[in-house]
């Protein structure tokens, strides 16, 4: 169970900064600062898919980056299964399985091996590590690549061991940062499979994402952000409900828009 | 730690650029240096011994025994000119009409007669970097002179054998405390310092850049902090891997100057290095390589830090560039004549590190200074990773 609860983040501005026009018109922006997310809350329970919207540079990823501990949020609350990230980040990153945006292997390391090191990095013994690692190669078709080097693998195979890399540890909740950025059809279908198979393990996942078809195909929940404030937050259908023959495409808009006539702002 | 410490290891073991920069390049330079320089200097210098130099005398008859001897000198050869004056003698040099004019004064013989000094003119060009001919013209005339100074001596009717106790009445013989390897080591050791202390940055840099703002391009660092170890962990691990590289590229240098010293210096005759070398004690090797330990502890925690900070690879190498300048600037200093080891220049980093080991070649280091320059440069790397650990849990550093 993933509960947020009025998130918000801001990056200083260097001292000789100066802001553009259109900056001057952003809510976002003050004299000093850049509110990169203003006020985000929702909740993913477990065995859901949480599909986060939103435009380039709406907060999503400053909203991830929070969630994985990666940033500290200057108010709100996170709570992961009841742990909260602010005073036991430790305890929640064993808890978190995290993607990046950036595929973020290292290049001179095997898939074997990148997997491998994030699985010791979480504590686990050399035997389940093993298991586990053949567990995964299986379920994302990796053997093949097992023993190449990261800096010889295609975008897809990248993205495989990314994943592979990110769940090792068996984590409780899973965020993936746009995972079907730049693969093919084929590895696309792979990943979509794969947070299904975490969806039906339990697991709460949360992922981030410019594909509606991906939205409508497995999410239970939507949460639009837009200018660093959750603009939507509800059920699938709720979001459907926003356009008026239920395509994702117009609803979205309208959310951003301002058209929506959200159900439960904020939290749902 | 030791998790991240092995990987980075891993890593780098299969890089190419950390292969060539720590184990390729100093195992080789020295070779090439000292190779290509022996070479070079040998074949100019042999070229400039060999050169014959056209010339031509001026009033030769005034001075015939001198005039025969350059005639007869396999490195001269005489030409003839019709100028006289020395305006026309110099252009004719800078016409390289010939290389060389010697003017005796016209009168030379008279004066000679009266016991007169009497001064020559010599004309070249004095650019060559190899003035050899200058060398075989002043050993001619100091033979010519010391037979002058016998026949005015003869004249005069002093006994010849009493010749040397007048022109020279006083004569000094250097006794030498120092010992063969003292004087090396003198001569030697600051440049030694000069070499290893800033193999020890080279060979961190590359390491210490990729591990921070390299992680930081590759979309590898944010995954690295989301692990559930501390970012002290993260530090450290990363910290002694780039330590090791640096110290690794100062031993094989070492390793690599001794060797290729050794048996570069066997066929240029350089036994006395040799032997000053061979009485360089183990236990002093290990002292030289212990003040490199936190010095090289230092720069990791400094590189390591300004890596972190930089966005990218490049912006990375342009904030090192200054740093390799700031080290470079005591080493310049710990290298001028009369800069010696003392309880002030033990404090100064770097300069300490490098006076010492000068001290420690010689053979004549104080040890309580050792542990005192140890001692301070412990502390400074102390600080230095305290700094680069604070820097690593600044989020403005690690997402700029």
């Amino acid at each position: 169970m993933i509960n947020i609860q009025e998130l918000a983040k801001a990056f200083a501005l260097g001292k000789n900064n100066k802001l553009s026009d259109t900056e001057k018109q952003d809510v976002r922006y003050s004299k000093d600062a850049f509110h990169s997310v203003r006020n985000v809350s929702f909740n993913c329970g477990s065995g859901e898919v949480l599909g986060l919207l939103g435009p380039n540079g709406a907060g999503k990823t400053t909203t991830l980056r929070m969630l994985s501990t990666a940033l500290k949020p200057d108010s709100g609350t996170v709570l992961l299964n009841g742990v909260d990230v602010l005073r036991q980040p430790v305890k929640a990153r064993q808890q978190i399985g995290f993607l990046s945006a950036d595929t973020g292997l290292y290049g001179k390391l095997t898939a074997y091996e990148n997997v491998a090191y994030f699985g010791r990095l979480h504590g686990m013994d050399e035997k389940a590590l093993k298991l586990r690692i053949d567990e995964l190669f299986s379920l994302l078709n990796m053997h093949d690549f097992a023993n190449r080097r990261a800096d010889n693998m295609s975008t897809g195979m990248k993205q495989k061991t990314a994943i592979a890399r990110a769940v090792v540890h068996s984590p409780k909740v899973v965020i993936l940062d746009e995972p079907t950025t730049g693969l093919d059809i084929m590895t696309v279908q792979t990943v979509l499979d794969f947070i299904k198979s975490l969806k039906a393990a339990g697991t709460p996942v949360i992922f981030s994402t410019h594909h509606l078809d991906e939205v409508a195909s497995l999410c239970d929940r939507v949460v639009v952000i837009d200018k660093g404030v959750s603009a939507f937050s509800g059920d699938i259908a709720q979001f459907k409900a926003l356009s008026a023959d239920g395509d994702l495409r117009e609803a979205f808009l309208s959310v951003l828009h301002g058209g929506a006539d959200t159900p439960q702002q904020g939290v749902a | 730690m030791w998790q991240v410490y092995f990987k980075e290891l891993t890593e780098l073991m299969r890089d190419k650029k950390t292969l060539i920069f720590v184990i390729l390049l100093p195992i080789f330079i020295f070779p090439v240096i000292f190779g290509v320089m022996g070479l070079v200097l040998s074949s100019t210098t042999s070229k400039a011994m060999q050169e014959e130099h056209r010339y031509v005398i001026i009033n030769a008859e005034q001075a015939p025994e001198f005039s025969d001897a350059m005639f007869y000198h396999k490195n001269f050869k005489q030409v003839k000119t019709d100028k006289t004056s020395e305006a026309d003698l110099v252009a004719a040099i800078r016409n390289d009409e010939f290389d060389v004019a010697i003017i005796i004064p016209a009168d030379f013989s008279a004066k000679r007669q009266v016991a007169e000094q009497v001064q020559w003119q010599i004309i070249y060009n004095q650019s060559s970097q190899f003035d050899f001919m200058y060398r075989y013209f002043t050993e001619m005339l100091a033979s010519y002179n010391e037979q002058l100074q016998r026949e005015t001596l003869n004249q005069l009717n002093v006994d010849p054998q009493k010749l040397a106790a007048i022109i020279k009445p006083v004569d000094v013989q250097k006794v030498d405390t120092a010992d063969k390897r003292e004087n090396i080591g003198e001569k030697f050791g600051a440049v030694i310092a000069y070499i290893l202390v800033p193999l020890c940055l080279l060979g961190a840099s590359y390491p210490a850049i990729d591990m921070g703002a390299g992680e930081k391009e590759r979309g590898t660092l944010e995954t690295l902090l989301i692990c559930p170890i501390s970012r002290i962990s993260i530090v450290l691990g990363k910290f002694l891997t780039v330590l090791t590289t640096g110290l690794v590229g100062a031993l094989i240098t070492v390793g690599s100057f001794g060797i290729w010293g050794a048996i570069i210096g066997s066929f240029a005759g350089m036994a006395v290095v040799q032997e000053a070398m061979s009485a360089i004690a183990i236990t002093e090797l290990i002292l030289i390589f212990s003040l490199l330990l936190p010095i090289s502890a230092v720069f990791a925690a400094l590189l390591l830090a300004i890596s972190i900070y930089a966005r990218t690879f490049k912006e990375a190498q342009n904030y090192i560039s200054p740093l390799s300048i700031l080290i470079f600037l005591p080493l310049v200093a710990a290298m001028m004549p009369g800069v010696e080891l003392n309880s002030k220049t033990a404090l100064v980093p770097v300069m300490n590190v490098a006076l010492a080991i000068k001290e420690l070649i010689k053979g004549t280091a104080d040890y309580m200074m050792l542990a005192l320059i140890f001692g301070s440069t412990l502390l400074l790397a102390a600080a230095a990773i305290g700094f680069c650990v604070h820097w690593f849990q600044q989020e403005k550093v690690l997402f700029r």
